[in-house]
């Protein structure tokens, strides 16, 4: 059977109709968290620390905070798009249809984009205002947006698809995806770090994903540009044949 | 002459370890109007969750219009039109949306998709109920939603899970009228009941499940001889006709 293509922009156009029921709980709030944040390091912290690598405090944490909305719109998106869906159990909808796994798979994924293309979107607007429009190359940006939406929305999927209650939807994001982000390099570099914790920042994959945004707006690179794509790629790969083979065995969806 | 449905010893068992189906086989020829009866917990709504993909067979094998439902699951899901027993739908969604979503996810092209909403929403009585979301109609406004949902595809199967429970006289006798003029056109019927004048009135071959198992089959005629359809249930689930056990005491 050929791809249900009208059945993915269903998938799509059903969940961006469900999420601009709750704009200030999707856009507004991490445009207000990142305005905040901006305000803060821009005109309270900014000013008072030097420049790093020829750029200004500001210009240097704003990848970061950019980097640490997406991963929370991605993740957020995924697991309530699914954990909703079983919840009420209109994800029945979707397994009576001939829709494939990849398309349930594929329809999720997108919804996750767009969500975290408009909060990206959103806060370079809010950083503009501030006087920081450094985009080094688009192609770049472009690609950790989608890349980082993509992992921590198959994550999210993961996560929707385990959870037996809301609080179990909170405990990625308490226990690994906040505390890893905050020492992945959203507000240091890694010289900054003692020589003996600077492990922790090469040994964390958040570190690459702010580093190669980080790069992709303002240059400012602290580690293998290949290494973040490949183990990026690499990560996508293995968490989306993770996901199809429990879309499969219907883990989480199927009696 | 392929079968609409084939069910071959389909077994169902939960993860605690409940059998809910137990080497079940069944075959409805197509254009039947077919009766699923048995009393609740019986097995009647998880055999029809296997065959709609809702949940995963055990083992055994299920066949739709020749079409394994397991291994070929798309093609044979384009088949089968499901309304369910429980409301499984997005509360917050409006009748329109619903069924929209629905056909969409069955592959129809939005012109046709907007022609047939607007034919079931005229058939249903749902027109100016269209703005209103899920949640705010009643309880037969919302059956009547979930029965368009099933129809946007026109499937060849269409499989009723208790569809007229809670609906008041007036649309449960429209609806029969209505699901016969379906049938007469061809479509295949599978209905699962609690109310047996509903299988008098509109099936032709009944199955009476109990405790997993197709404990009696056969033409409605046959469970007509006798006492009667509510008897041959009764005797047939194990319980007895209340005369029987009347006379008994």
């Amino acid at each position: 059977m050929s791809i249900n293509w009208i059945g993915l922009a269903t998938i799509i156009r059903r969940e961006i109709t469900r999420l601009l029921r709750v704009p200030i709980q999707a856009f507004l709030a991490p445009w207000i968290s990142a305005l905040l944040f901006i305000f803060i390091f821009g005109y309270v912290v900014g000013p008072r620390i030097s420049s790093i690598g020829g750029h200004r405090y500001l210009e240097f944490v704003l990848p970061g905070v950019l980097m640490l909305n997406i991963i929370n719109a991605a993740f957020l998106q995924a697991t309530s798009q699914v954990y909703f869906g079983r919840f009420m159990r209109y994800v029945e909808e979707a397994l009576v249809s001939p829709l494939s796994y990849v398309e349930m798979i594929v329809g999720t994924l997108a919804t996750v984009v767009f969500r975290t293309v408009i909060t990206a979107v959103g806060i370079l607007v809010i950083a503009a205002c501030f006087g920081v429009t450094s985009l080094r190359s688009l192609d770049e940006f472009l690609f950790w947006v989608v890349i980082v939406s993509a992992i921590f929305g198959l994550l999210g999927i993961v996560i929707g698809l385990w959870a037996k209650s809301f609080e179990q939807l909170t405990v990625l994001n308490v226990f690994l995806i906040t505390p890893l982000s905050f020492v992945g390099g959203v507000f240091n570099t890694v010289n900054m770090l003692p020589s003996w914790l600077r492990w922790l920042a090469y040994g964390n994959p958040f570190f690459y994903f702010i580093n190669g945004l980080r790069n992709a707006m303002i240059g400012f690179n602290e580690a293998s540009e290949f290494l973040g794509a490949g183990l990026s790629l690499g990560l996508t790969a293995l968490l989306g044949v993770f996901v199809w083979r429990l879309y499969a065995k219907g883990y989480g969806l199927r009696e | 002459m392929i079968p609409a449905l084939n069910i071959h010893n389909l077994r169902k068992v939960y993860r605690r370890g409940t059998v809910a189906v137990d080497d079940l086989s069944l075959s409805v020829e197509p254009g039947d109007f077919f009766g699923f009866l048995g009393p609740n917990g019986a097995g009647k709504s998880t055999t029809i969750h296997c065959v709609t993909g809702i949940a995963t067979p055990t083992s055994g094998k299920i066949e739709v219009f020749g079409v394994d439902a397991v291994e070929q699951y798309r093609e044979a899901r384009a088949l089968i039109g499901l309304s369910p027993q429980e409301f499984n739908v997005d509360v917050f969604a409006t009748p329109v949306q619903i069924v929209d979503w629905m056909g969409g996810y069955f592959g129809i092209a939005k012109a046709e998709r907007k022609r047939r909403i607007e034919d079931l929403l005229e058939r249903f009585d749902l027109v100016e109920h269209r703005k209103k979301t899920f949640r705010e109609l009643s309880g037969g406004l919302k059956r009547r939603v979930i029965l368009a949902r099933a129809l946007i595809h026109k499937p060849r199967l269409l499989i009723l899970d208790e569809p007229t429970a809670g609906v008041d006289v007036e649309l449960r006798i429209d609806l029969w009228r209505y699901l016969g003029e379906l049938n007469r056109d061809g479509t295949t019927i599978l209905l699962t009941t609690h109310y047996l004048e509903e299988v008098e009135r509109l099936c032709r071959n009944i199955a009476i499940v109990a405790k997993g198992k197709i404990v009696r089959r056969g033409p409605k005629a046959e469970f007509l001889e006798g006492d009667g359809l509510e008897a041959a249930y009764l005797g047939a689930t194990g319980a007895k006709p209340a005369h029987i056990a009347a006379g008994a005491s």
